[in-house]
């Protein structure tokens, strides 16, 4: 035996053992059995509910509903109680006599109406699945995320994400977020299937998911499922509300930052409904009230439809618009934002097999005026996906998923125009680019015995950069040349260049990514999971800077720059105790990540036609223990997280020569955290009266400093250590928040509450950088400190009927 | 112009929030290095026979000695084209002088310093500046509407690849301001330069006045002298959160005797337009 498997390949004995597994499950089939399958939805407003759990009492027969809320089960023949249940909604238990197919579409209800969570309830899917091999998820609903106090009150689903353990984010005024020790880019957002590439409003202060509009979120730390790809480090799947298809209704808040208006109601008969939801800031009508000629403001829309065409047939149409403007006096005005759409048709083609086809398209761009310099810079990335995905429902220990998908980009990464006759700027395009990424994907989800699931899966994936521009030739083929004798890199000599048409193919990638995780239950209240996954990444945001900005531009695999390719190895244990009030899960990971961009020292990214010869390709590897203990019910709930961990890079010299970036030694990147405590808790006294409560303590960021100085041009020179051999002082902070709903509201359909939060309670400055100069006045060096948010009480007023 | 789209988010992160404050900081400590200040300037109209060449010691950063100066060493610079050497006498204060000096637009010329046991040695051609051909005053362009700056105007050579140095030092300011330039975006064109000082009271700065004479150098420089400073000037004002991260800066001074032990600092040879500018009420 194995001296027939030696001559095969590890990949092909892979997928050798994924078919006799996949192959074994159709021999289970045997015995008459039936399928039960349906939607399950909220009797209040009719949204369908994904993750609700469906089982038959008493064997271990059953389901998850899927992103649609459906559900699909098979049985052998015989009398049943159908019980489902899911977060914060009372259980449904339905007797059923199953000697035929049958299709159930069931509505269940909140425990008590949203505005008013007393007693305040367990939430299903937040609690550890203990049979379901899937880990190293997050998920929240967006009742859990409102509670947290925040910045100026501004409710954000990414700020609540950090308080999980293994996401992170760059200190604030920094964008985005980092999981598991992964950079910014490697982190595929998606908001109702659409790829969003900037998730936050001013600089990272806000994200761009207005919580309105959102009915839950789900994040993938690794064991990513193999119909995801395209990033190597985690998924973020957000999807948005349907819309209220019972009756019309209005949410909105009123607050320090920012005011939204959510509508939402029936529509085409009761086949369908919409939602409209809006946010606005209005920092910049208080700056110019205020005479300030400079301002800031940012919007959102979201937008949702559905139709039902028939029991078998829906469609659903989504977008979001959302937007940052920004003025400097009349001299310097900018706007960035993101633009997506999705057109998805739901085919249920019989009770077992669900189909999902999706058109997406999505956008993101910036354009910078500086009037002063009499020109404009815009640059963009659009992408157009299409998409078909299956869920085939095979029999009660097997589900199959599978699908494929076809991504085309254009790449804009700037254009500069002048914008008067006087401007002393020439006209410039860099080069547009192109490229082409398909995936094709199976994955099975298998319950090989009582307590053993297994899920395993496997993902081809296909990346062609496409023609239409010219390529640079470098002498020797190496656009970065190592100079031994100044101990530098510097750019490679261009001997001319290629042109490709656009029908040609520059450089073409192809990578097969298998998924594996399975999960034993040891007991009833305890399990155990392993995973392994591997993805690969072909597009790259361009940053040389500590936190990533709506500037930096995205950039595709080619001739010079290979795709990203992580290994992630996780194992982890998962107990609830005490009636499932309170669960724990501990998971340790090791990550790897090949052909990471790293930049050479004096890099220039904006306005760069050729980023070749900025940079070289390194590599990065993070490891960690998380440990996560929730307490999922009563008067106080809340959870408390540790995660230790290390997240490190290395770029050496290759093939152009040379030890590499930093001596080619390992260093730590910008998001390393050896410790991360945080410490959330709500709780209720009242009806009227709760008060909610954070705690965060966190390693200080990696930076640079001086280790020493010298004489030059008459100024004091700062000499740097290794790169990010130095920290920050570690970063504290305390939030407080109190929420009261007046009684008066309590019977009325009109509902309103009063939420009170201050944000950095003891007022620690926190450092968001601290820099070394030489003082303009006295000469002499000095460390400078900038802190971002000192204590920041808000109030707002949140409304529903 | 790149300069500038890199400020563009300090600035508005400024405009938001944030307060900053001076603090005390534990620093590494890193090695003592030779700075080599050999910046062999010729000012247009002059014979730039008399050059200086200034050899320090680096120190560690919160430090209140002043500068070490390095006496005994043999400096040396060498016309590779035409084979004549020029010896740069110690002046006994880290200073090494020649008077004798030839300065030739487009010739290469080599440094040797011996200092210790070791020899330094560094190459580099000497890089032409266009001609500044008007200076004047506005209010209304810059980054304030409200806030004097001063206009360079210059003319760039058709044949791309020139970079320069712009050096700025309002009179009784203790110290210079520096920008740096290439041509990419703008080749070939009439190029109006301006400066304005943004006024921060963190660091001491104030915007120009009528009445306040500014000195203006406008250096020609090599590209590799370009890349150099660029990294330096970037670095000048600290790091801050969007700065690139700072890296330890090499210049052209190689140890031949040691490659590991190489020196701070840098060989170049320039041409400078010299002006000086008073601000006149408007």
């Amino acid at each position: 035996m194995n001296r027939q498997l030696n001559g095969i390949s590890p990949v092909r004995r892979k997928i050798g053992v994924f078919w006799i597994l996949l192959m074994g499950s159709f021999l289970t089939i045997g015995q008459t059995s039936h399928t039960i399958s349906g939607t399950i939805t909220d009797h209040a407003n009719g949204e369908t509910l994904f993750g609700a759990s469906v089982f038959l009492s008493g064997t271990s027969i059953g389901g998850i509903t899927n992103e649609y809320g459906f559900y699909s089960i098979t049985a052998p023949e015989g009398d049943y109680v159908l019980h489902i249940s899911y977060m914060g909604y009372t259980d449904i238990n339905q007797n059923i006599h199953l000697d035929q197919d049958l299709k159930q579409d069931i509505e269940i209800s909140e425990f008590a109406t949203e505005l008013n969570e007393v007693d305040v309830i367990a939430e299903e899917p937040e609690k550890v699945l203990l049979r379901k091999p899937e880990m190293s998820v997050l998920k929240m609903n967006v009742g859990t995320v409102k509670q947290i106090p925040v910045v100026l009150g501004e409710v954000d689903v990414l700020k609540s994400l950090q308080m999980l353990p293994g996401v992170t984010n760059n200190g604030e005024g920094s964008g985005g977020f980092h999981v598991r020790g992964g950079a910014q880019d490697q982190n595929l957002v998606l908001l109702d299937e659409a790829i969003i590439y900037n998730t936050s409003h001013m600089f990272g202060f806000f994200s761009v998911f207005n919580a309105d509009a959102i009915k839950d979120l789900k994040l993938y730390k690794g064991g990513i499922p193999a119909r995801f790809g395209g990033r190597v480090s985690s998924v973020l799947d957000i999807r948005q509300k349907d819309g209220n298809s019972k009756k019309f209704a209005l949410t909105g808040g009123i607050g320090a930052i920012s005011s939204r208006l959510t509508a939402e109601g029936p529509m085409f008969g009761n086949k369908g409904s919409f939602l409209v939801a809006g946010r606005r800031s209005y920092i910049d009508l208080f700056l110019k009230a205020a005479g300030e000629e400079n301002s800031a403001m940012f919007y959102d829309l979201n937008l949702k439809t559905n139709y039902s065409i028939n029991a078998n047939n829906r469609l659903f149409l989504s977008g979001y618009f959302g937007r940052d403007g920004f003025e400097l006096g009349q001299t310097f005005t900018s706007s960035y934002g993101n633009a997506s759409g999705n057109l998805r048709w739901n085919h249920i083609f019989n009770d077992r097999l669900f189909s999902n086809l999706s058109a997406i398209v999505s956008r993101y761009d910036y354009d910078l005026n500086l009037d002063f310099e009499k020109f404009e810079w815009i640059s963009s990335i659009n992408n157009y996906n299409l998409k078909y995905d299956f869920k085939y429902y095979l029999n009660d220990v097997f589900t199959l998923d599978f699908g494929a998908s076809g991504l085309f980009y254009e790449f804009d990464p700037g254009q500069i125009q002048p914008t008067s006759e006087t401007s002393s700027i020439n006209p410039l395009s860099l080069d547009q680019k192109r490229a082409f990424e398909s995936g094709l994907y199976i994955n099975a989800e298998h319950k090989l015995t009582d307590r053993l699931t297994a899920q395993y899966g496997l993902r081809y994936s296909a990346f062609s950069r496409l023609g239409g521009q010219p390529i640079s030739n470098y002498e020797n083929g190496l656009p970065v040349v190592y100079n031994s004798r100044l101990g530098i890199y510097e750019r490679g000599r261009v001997m001319g260049e290629t042109q490709y048409s656009n029908s040609e193919s520059i450089k073409s990638f192809n990578n097969l990514e298998p998924r594996v995780s399975l999960a034993y239950l040891l007991n009833e209240n305890a399990s155990l999971k392993a995973g392994f996954s591997r993805a690969a990444q072909y597009i790259h945001l361009l940053s040389n800077t500590s936190s990533v900005t709506p500037l930096d531009v995205w950039t595709p695999s080619g001739p010079f720059i290979k795709p990203q390719l992580s290994n992630q190895y996780a194992l982890g244990y998962f107990q609830d105790f005490k009636d499932k009030k309170y669960s724990l899960e501990v998971e340790g990971y090791y990550k790897t990540v090949d052909n990471r961009i790293d930049y050479i020292d004096g890099s220039e990214l904006i306005g760069q036609n050729t980023i070749e010869t900025e940079i070289l390709n390194g590599e990065m590897r993070a490891y960690g223990l998380e440990l996560l203990l929730r307490k999922n019910e009563g008067k106080l709930t809340g959870w408390i997280t540790y995660t230790l961990s290390k997240s490190e890079q290395r770029t050496l010299g290759g093939s152009a020569g040379g030890p590499g970036i930093n001596n080619g030694d390992w260093y730590n990147t910008f998001f390393d955290r050896t410790h991360d405590i945080s410490v959330t808790g709500t709780y209720a006294f009242n009806d009227q009266w709760s008060v909610g409560g954070n705690m965060v303590f966190q390693t200080g960021r990696p930076v640079t400093y001086p280790n020493g100085q010298y004489e030059y041009e008459g100024m004091s020179i700062a000499s740097y250590s290794a790169r990010n051999s130095d920290r920050l002082p570690a970063y504290h902070r305390m939030d407080a928040s109190l929420t009261y709903r007046p009684k008066k509201y309590e019977t009325k359909r009109f509902k309103g509450e009063w939420v009170l939060s201050v944000y950095n309670l003891y007022h620690r400055k926190n450092a968001a950088s601290i820099s070394f100069a030489q003082n303009f006045e006295t000469g002499a060096n000095e460390a400078t400190r900038t802190a971002i948010f000192g204590i920041l009480p808000s109030i707002t007023y949140n409304f529903k009927f | 112009m790149k300069t500038l789209i890199k400020l563009y988010i300090p600035l508005i992160l400024f405009l938001l929030v944030s307060c900053q404050d001076v603090i005390d900081v534990e620093l590494q400590s890193g090695p003592e290095r030779l700075v080599v200040e050999a910046s062999l300037d010729w000012e247009k109209g002059t014979s730039g026979q008399k050059q200086t060449i200034r050899l320090t010691k680096s120190s560690a950063y919160f430090t209140t000695n002043s500068v070490e100066e390095v006496q005994g060493a043999l400096v040396t610079v060498t016309n590779t084209n035409t084979g004549d050497s020029f010896t740069f006498e110690d002046q006994n204060n880290g200073n090494y002088v020649a008077t004798n000096f030839q300065p030739i637009i487009g010739n290469s010329y080599a440094l040797r310093i011996e200092n210790g046991g070791q020899v330094y040695s560094a190459t580099e051609t000497m890089t032409s500046v266009a001609e500044i051909t008007d200076i004047f005053q506005t209010r209304d362009d810059g980054f304030s509407d409200t806030d004097l700056e001063v206009h360079v105007v210059f003319t760039d050579p058709e044949v791309e690849g020139n970079n320069y140095l712009l050096r700025f030092q309002k009179q009784g300011d203790l110290l210079p301001l520096f920008e740096n330039a290439e041509d990419e975006f703008v080749n070939g064109n009439e190029i109006d330069w301006w400066f304005e000082i943004e006024e921060d009271e963190v660091d001491g700065l104030e915007p120009f006045q009528p009445g306040d004479v500014v000195s203006i150098e406008m250096y020609g420089i090599s590209r590799g002298y370009y890349d150099y400073i660029k990294i330096l000037i970037d670095q000048m004002d600290g790091a801050g959160l969007f700065s690139s991260t700072p890296v330890p800066v090499r210049g052209n001074c190689v140890n031949e005797t040691n490659p590991e032990d190489y020196a701070y600092g840098y060989f170049r040879l320039t041409e400078v337009n010299h002006a000086t500018y008073t601000f006149t009420e408007d």
